[in-house]
């Protein structure tokens, strides 16, 4: 059996929320997205297609569909009604607009007491930016991950992809399920409130805490590795430029790591290099596990850096993206080739894990990332496209409030499409 | 009041972000974590900055403060026998392992999940490393940057007339946890209901990919590859970070987002350039786009000789999106995070006070909890080997004297 089966989920979120509801149905969840009669904001969201989004696409897929205008008493009672039979609603209206329509946390906990009542917004529905204009950009502005991220003398950059809103989306699901095994034990839901400008302090590697810890100069893009050691694996502390070098179809992300933990790796990519009549015994000789001491002791210079540096920088321009994934795994590298989106589709390990795949027939058809876990588990699948607007009104409501009578009761005939 | 997860026991044997930013969630809600080490391979988080007081070592990472709040330490060394030992004793103890081990490290031990399952039938298993378990590539190494570029982002980051810078620091260490999560909890309610554990294989790389479905689904349909365009975005303009006055010696940034047609009226009349509001040239999103440069260069002049705070004010009190590039002082001092107590002060032997980050959703009943700054180095062996696991004095005395709890 799916992880989630049997469970019902009301998702009445915008593109602020979408992606919780589809983590939850890709587990087996009935998730039912809410859209109003023009449809939602989220398919406005981009990269645009010819017939809408692929935002939409992608993260309202494996969702049934249904509108409810909830601008009209109509709209909103078939809201109250769906809420009875669901277990979890999520929503992302913004601070309190759904309490303004009756539809707010402490108006459906009256509805239904055991249900889990998951909420995203910029920055929390109360407080003294809680009604700030929002983006994704300022919301990734005030979370933190966007002020150290500079490339020289530029202003900080963002990532090219609005991503603030899908962290705190993926809280937001983490949040539920957890609220879900109190209930488990209670019987009694709750509301899960998430600001997506808390969120994003994990997406900074902890930075967000330097100043509370009194780190009056957490260097996080030091010019030279030989000034102050760097001894994460990952380089964080390393300028982005040092750990960017140019191969033979593109580039390729490799960090000259040192220390006890991970020196080593750069002693594998230097044996490579020897291996291959490409470097001197000199350079292959550093020890990048004691590297640190070596440093410090002076004993390794800004001049043998240099050295280290042009010998890679050789090597790899003469390298392709595939030759370095194979050594990697030969030889133990911390070095890859960067992907684009060509790349990824091409990838043949993620071909070997059956991780895309097609869903939807026609102009509808997409492929798409799909199987985000295994294991022995049933897989996660793609078992529907992202739903037309209101495509499942009426299959819906016969299945969550039964016969014709509730189905007469909840609402309207022009909302069931 | 009872946690949501209290009574759940949890083996920890994770490293760095991706893997203990899990159990860190599961102990604020009740769960019992134990977080297994070595103290002679630190591991890399250990190492990593923010340190306190500024000052590098084993003991002073905020990094790992973070990251394993509320959990027992516990140092073993896995290479012994013993080692081992005492670790299957901790599986067949625990409800939920977490493993961030290269792929078939775990086996080598004959801590795999087909090795521990028959003594522990219903555990649930997380692997989560950064390729996954299976494939050709599955046993690559990497930290988070490795996962960035291997799921897409590293290119994505950046000035186009630049080569790319990627993203802040591991990006797929912030992602792979957050599905990691949703993923064991969803598995432990089957658990609950039908008493059947699993094994849970989650590719950190493949969480990135999966959080660039749109763009994915974009070039399987039209060839079309995602590009990086600085800060500009497709839709909106003006839509950049901007300089502002520096403060001391830091250079400070406001970002400024203007998604309406009414946001631009406002923007225009802030920058004391009233006639550009009724301007055609920028009457719609789509003509601002088109002539973003200009707008930018705008902006930024105007910017310039203000402080970034105060721009944030001023564009707020007219409804524009506006929000100052939040440094990590910024951060400590913002009030809307205060109003959250997203930052949590636990009072810690070594410094005083510890300061880790909140639970990221605030839950109305059954709230999150931190209960105890993150351990020091095999700070909980002798309550977790006597306590946890019922070993009487001798057998810790033996342990100890044969380095086994290093």
């Amino acid at each position: 059996m799916s992880l989630l089966g049997g469970y019902r989920i009301l998702d009445l979120s915008d593109e602020r929320g979408l992606l919780a509801g589809r983590m939850l149905a890709d587990l087996g969840a009935d998730v039912v997205q809410v859209e109003p009669p023009g449809g939602s904001t989220a398919r406005e969201a981009t990269p645009q297609s010819d017939a809408g989004s692929y935002f939409w696409d992608t993260f309202a897929a494996n969702k049934r569909g249904i509108v409810a205008d909830l601008a009209t008493p109509d709209g909103r009672h078939l809201v109250r009604r769906l809420t009875l039979r669901a277990d979890f609603l999520i929503e992302s209206a913004g601070p309190c607009v759904l309490t303004g329509l009756g539809l707010g946390w402490p108006q459906l906990r009256e509805v239904n007491p055991a249900l889990v009542y998951g909420t995203v917004t910029a920055f929390g529905h109360d407080g003294p930016k809680s009604g700030y204009a929002e983006s994704d950009l300022i919301v990734w502005a005030a979370g933190g991950p966007l002020q150290p991220n500079r490339d020289e003398d530029r202003p900080p950059l963002r990532m090219s992809v609005e991503h603030a809103f899908l962290n705190a989306a993926a809280d937001l699901a983490g949040g539920m399920l957890i609220a879900h095994h109190a209930r488990a034990r209670t019987g009694r839901g709750q509301l899960v409130d998430v600001s997506a400008q808390a969120s994003l302090g994990l997406n900074t590697l902890g930075r967000v805490l330097a100043d509370s810890v009194r780190d009056p100069r957490p260097e996080w893009a030091i010019v030279s590795p030989t000034k102050r050691t760097d001894q994460s694996g990952s380089g964080s502390g390393t300028s982005s430029h040092l750990k960017k070098w140019p191969c033979r179809d593109g580039l390729v992300e490799f960090h000259l790591a040192m220390g006890t933990a991970v020196g080593g790796f750069t002693n594998n990519f230097f044996r490579w290099l020897h291996d291959e009549g490409a470097c001197s015994d000199r350079v292959a000789a550093w020890d990048w596990r004691v590297m640190p001491k070596l440093v410090e002791a002076g004993e390794f210079t800004e001049g043998d850096m240099t050295e280290v540096r042009a010998a890679t920088a050789d090597f790899l321009a003469a390298r392709t993206k595939a030759e370095i994934l194979d050594a990697a795994i030969r030889y133990k590298l911390l070095c890859i080739g960067i992907s684009d989106t060509a790349d990824l589709a091409a990838s043949a390990q993620l071909a070997a894990r059956g991780y895309f795949a097609a869903v939807g027939e026609g102009p509808r058809r997409r492929t798409m990332p799909a199987r985000w876990a295994t294991g022995s588990i049933e897989p996660v699948e793609l078992r529907r496209p992202a739903p037309l607007v209101g495509e499942h009104t009426a299959e819906v409501l016969a299945d969550w409030l039964g016969d014709d009578r509730a189905l007469s009761a909840a609402g309207s005939g022009e909302e069931l499409g | 009041m009872t946690g949501a997860l209290d009574g759940l026991k949890v083996a920890d044997f994770s490293w760095v972000v991706a893997g203990p930013v899990v159990g860190r969630a599961l102990a604020d809600f009740g769960a019992t974590v134990v977080r297994v080490e070595s103290s002679t391979r630190i591991e890399t988080a250990r190492m990593m900055q923010p340190f306190y007081d500024g000052k590098p070592g084993a003991e002073n990472s905020a990094l790992y403060g973070t990251c394993n709040a509320g959990k027992l330490g516990l140092t073993l060394d896995l290479k012994q026998p013993e080692g081992q030992a005492v670790a299957r004793d901790l599986i067949r103890w625990a409800d939920v392992v977490v493993e961030s081990f290269s792929p078939g490290q775990m086996a080598r031990w004959g801590l795999d999940y087909d090795s521990v399952q028959p003594q522990n039938p219903s555990v649930i298993m997380v692997s989560t490393s950064l390729m996954g378990q299976t494939g050709p590539a599955a046993k690559l190494a990497g930290y988070g940057n490795i996962g960035a570029s291997a799921s897409g982002y590293q290119d994505l980051v950046g000035w186009p007339d630049r080569p790319p810078i990627g993203p802040f620091g591991p990006y797929t260490d912030y992602v792979g946890p957050r599905f990691s999560l949703v993923l064991l909890l969803a598995a432990l309610d089957r658990r609950r209901l039908t008493g059947l554990g699993c094994h849970l294989d989650v590719a950190q790389s493949e969480i990135g990919v999966f959080l660039l479905s749109p763009q994915l689904a974009e070039y399987f349909d039209r060839g079309t590859v995602a590009a990086r365009r600085g800060n500009d975005d497709e839709r909106f303009a003006p839509h950049g970070v901007f300089g502002c006055l520096p403060e001391g010696d830091e250079d400070r940034f406001v970002a400024v987002a203007v998604t309406s047609d009414a946001q631009w009226r406002a923007l225009a009349a802030e920058l004391g350039r009233p006639e550009l509001a009724d301007d055609p040239r920028y009457a719609t999103a789509a003509a601002r786009v088109a002539a973003g440069g200009e707008l930018a260069d705008l902006v930024a002049a105007w910017t310039a000789g203000q402080r970034a705070a105060d721009v944030e004010a001023r564009l707020q009190r007219c409804g524009v999106p506006a929000h100052v590039a939040a440094s990590s002082a910024d951060w400590s001092r913002d009030a809307q995070l205060a109003h959250r107590g997203h930052l949590r002060a636990l009072p810690d032997e070594q410094f005083g006070t510890a300061t880790v980050e909140g639970p990221r959703y605030l839950l109305s009943e059954t709230p999150g909890e931190v209960r105890r700054p993150a351990p020091r180095l095999g700070q909980d062996n002798e309550y977790v080997l006597r306590t946890l696991l019922g070993y009487d004095a001798a057998a810790c005395a033996r342990l100890a004297d044969a380095d086994v709890l290093t």
